[in-house]
């Protein structure tokens, strides 16, 4: 099978995943008790009133009805209308989520290039006091739970040294009308985005520290290394060039993985910093029995997990020449 | 003229117990175009020895004595940044026993020779270099273009020559070859050491073969050295070792191994296991297992003796050779030494 058609099976796939997802997803949210209009239950909406919004909203139409107005709506990239903000979903969730996604992805990028570069200098440095202070700091930060190290960050960087903003991510509250640029790229924002991000590089950051450790320590004991060594080739060539290049396979998967994990640990950062994300909205939105949002965030976080393990399986082709598409 | 020249080496490995003497006392030299052959079981130190050539050892090693001296050129004074300059692979290179591993495998076979020509010829251009590849490729037969293929493409053989090309790239004067064939079926295995022997002759380059199949060396090399337990206990050239071993250990390996001709030939192996090279103490090393072994044996170290033409023996009875070699022959003289053995391990004297 060629390269073109595994990419086509693998896009099939994928689509099949995310239709899956949104099954499952929907399924999901019809079987929770309850409905948008069962929170206020004392005086408020009376019969009548929850009777007229739940035919608004659409619920008492048959099941399988409401699935094909869904899937419909989807299709035209529509989430529906939210029951807490009558507004349409997609105008509330999309600068949430790419609020989140800033925030993740420079976790990231922070926690995957010091983890790759520090785990490759405890494989190599194998049995020196370095590694072993390393791999203890290291568990402990994996070992922490988010939101205590986000106090502990805001009390050092906040209270104490006074540098960073308390929570937030600036611009006077106007986060979500703001165009791209004048929300993104400025000083401030990246004052408010430095204290969430760290927090959340140094959870992630064990995960590709360790591993990159473990598979260094598989990696040198390969022939090969020897081989190229024999050659004379200088020390670093051999670390970086062979050692380490062979090391990175296996977290490439990891990464793709660990977006979902960091998708998840969002939920817990965003609240504490109180930063305008999907996760910190998720939670709101389950509270208020307000579907469509929640729905809609859920179904954002499954996909951008689908997503990350189809790039990571495309960017495996290249990385690995042995994986055969299968 | 004389290209490899050991002389009175010791190179033990730190350990918590103590020094593993891996190689020692090895004295070895070697002529140019000269193929050695270093035959012994696992753990006898022929590895070590010839990697002591290129100091691609442990961290753990260490040379305690001796000297190894490479056309003019004592390795063990040169900084890493000379050896690996000077020597690896421009003057010295290697074959190792599993060719599949011994290329990276997220490289194309040519970028990696590739590679190791540039690195050492900064003059040589890519293009140069390749056409260079393409043509060993060519001359060990396997398609040139095939130098665009990762290694997991190739066949075990292929991989085999494959590795063979990247060991001759630079044209080096020594070849480390390390249980070449022994991951290869048989047919093939003879295949690969013809083509390593003719390259060899073309580019007029020495080889240390290290095998633990005797018969594999005594039709590829000039001189054989047996090793046991460290110490290089026989050394001669490759006729005599065959002919005339005077070695019990060399004896006893001879007979391990089968002749085809010969049906009615049992098979007679040497008990016990190879010596212990943490503080072994004095005496010979092989006396454990040795039939013929006397009280001199086990209390005083055999020094190399020669027997005529470069036929250097360390063993305290290399004197009665005709008598063991036609005792040797006889599975009762081996048997009765497997009983010795088996007594002293439930005693507890082992």
């Amino acid at each position: 099978m060629g390269l073109r058609e595994y990419v086509i099976r693998r896009v099939f796939q994928l689509i099949l995943t995310l239709w899956t997802l949104v099954t499952l997803l929907f399924i999901l949210f019809r079987m929770v008790p309850g409905d948008p209009t069962s929170r206020f239950v004392m005086d408020y909406p009376s019969d009548a009133e929850r009777q007229a919004r739940i035919e608004e909203l659409g619920l008492n139409e048959p099941l399988y009805i409401q699935y094909i107005e869904y899937m419909g709506q989807l299709l035209q990239g529509e989430f529906g209308d939210s029951a807490h903000y009558r507004q349409p979903v997609s105008e509330i969730i999309f600068p949430l989520f790419l609020n989140t996604i800033v925030l993740m992805f420079t976790a990231l990028i922070i926690a995957y290039t010091v983890g790759i570069l520090f785990g490759a200098a405890m494989g190599w440095f194998r049995g020196s006091r370095f590694e072993r202070v390393g791999i203890i700091a290291t568990l402990v930060a994996r070992a922490s739970p988010e939101f205590w190290i986000g106090i502990i960050l805001v009390w050092i960087f906040v209270f104490q040294l006074g540098l960073f903003p308390r929570s937030g991510i600036g611009g006077y509250g106007g986060e979500l009308t703001m165009n791209f640029v004048d929300r993104y790229i400025n000083f401030d924002f990246l004052r408010h985005l430095i204290l969430p991000a760290l927090t959340g590089a140094i959870v992630y950051l064990a995960t590709p520290a360790l591993l990159m450790r473990n598979t260094m320590l598989e990696v040198l004991k390969a022939d090969f290394v020897e081989i190229k060594q024999a050659e004379g080739l200088p020390e670093r060539t051999v670390l970086y060039k062979h050692a380490a290049r062979n090391s990175i396979l296996p977290l490439v998967t990891v990464a793709a993985i660990a977006t979902g994990a960091a998708m998840g640990g969002s939920v817990i950062i965003e609240t504490v910093f109180n930063w305008p994300g999907v996760g910190r909205e998720m939670v709101a939105s389950v509270s208020r029995n307000d579907y469509p949002v929640a729905m809609a965030a859920f179904l954002l976080m499954g996909t951008s997990v689908i997503v990350m393990n189809f790039v990571a399986d495309i960017l495996y082709l290249y990385l690995d020449p042995r994986v055969k598409y299968e | 003229m004389t290209l490899l020249t050991i002389d009175g080496l010791q190179m033990y490995y730190r350990s918590d117990d103590g020094y593993v003497r891996a190689a020692d006392d090895i004295n070895l030299e070697l002529e140019s175009g000269q193929t050695l052959g270093l035959v012994g079981e696992s753990g006898s130190g022929k590895t070590t020895i010839a990697r002591s050539i290129i100091r691609l050892l442990p961290d753990n090693a260490e040379v305690i004595d001796g000297s190894i001296d490479f056309d003019g050129t004592e390795v063990t004074d040169l900084s890493d940044r000379e050896l690996r300059k000077q020597i690896r692979w421009r003057e010295v290179s290697m074959i190792p026993q599993n060719a599949m591993n011994g290329f990276d495998p997220v490289y194309t076979v040519g970028q990696q020779i590739v590679q190791a020509i540039r690195y050492h010829e900064k003059e040589t251009s890519k293009r140069e270099a390749r056409d260079r590849a393409r043509d060993l490729f060519d001359e060990l037969g396997i398609e040139p273009d095939r130098i665009d293929d990762y290694p997991h493409q190739f066949s075990g053989g292929m991989a085999q020559r494959a590795m063979i090309a990247l060991a001759l790239c630079l044209e080096p004067r020594l070849i480390l070859a390390d249980e070449p064939t022994t991951a290869l079926d048989v047919v093939i295995q003879d295949r690969i050491l013809q083509t390593i022997k003719r390259m060899q002759a073309e580019i007029d380059s020495a080889m240390i073969l290290i095998t633990h199949d005797i018969s594999v060396v005594s039709e590829t090399a000039d001189r054989i050295a047996v090793c046991y337990g460290g110490r290089i206990v026989e050394q001669a050239d490759s006729a005599t070792i065959i002919k005339n071993p005077r070695h019990p250990y060399t004896l006893g390996l001879r007979n391990a191994f089968p002749d085809i001709g010969d049906e009615d030939d049992d098979l007679i192996s040497i008990p016990g296991t190879p010596p212990e090279l943490v503080d072994p103490g004095e005496g010979c090393r092989f006396a454990p297992r040795c039939p013929f072994a006397e009280e001199e044996c086990w209390e005083e170290t055999p020094k190399p003796e020669e027997y005529g033409d470069g036929h250097i023996v360390r063993c305290h009875r290399a004197d009665e050779a005709d008598l063991l070699r036609e005792q040797a022959t006889e599975k009762a003289t081996w048997d009765g030494m497997r009983d010795k053995v088996r007594q002293s391990i439930s005693r507890g004297e082992d």
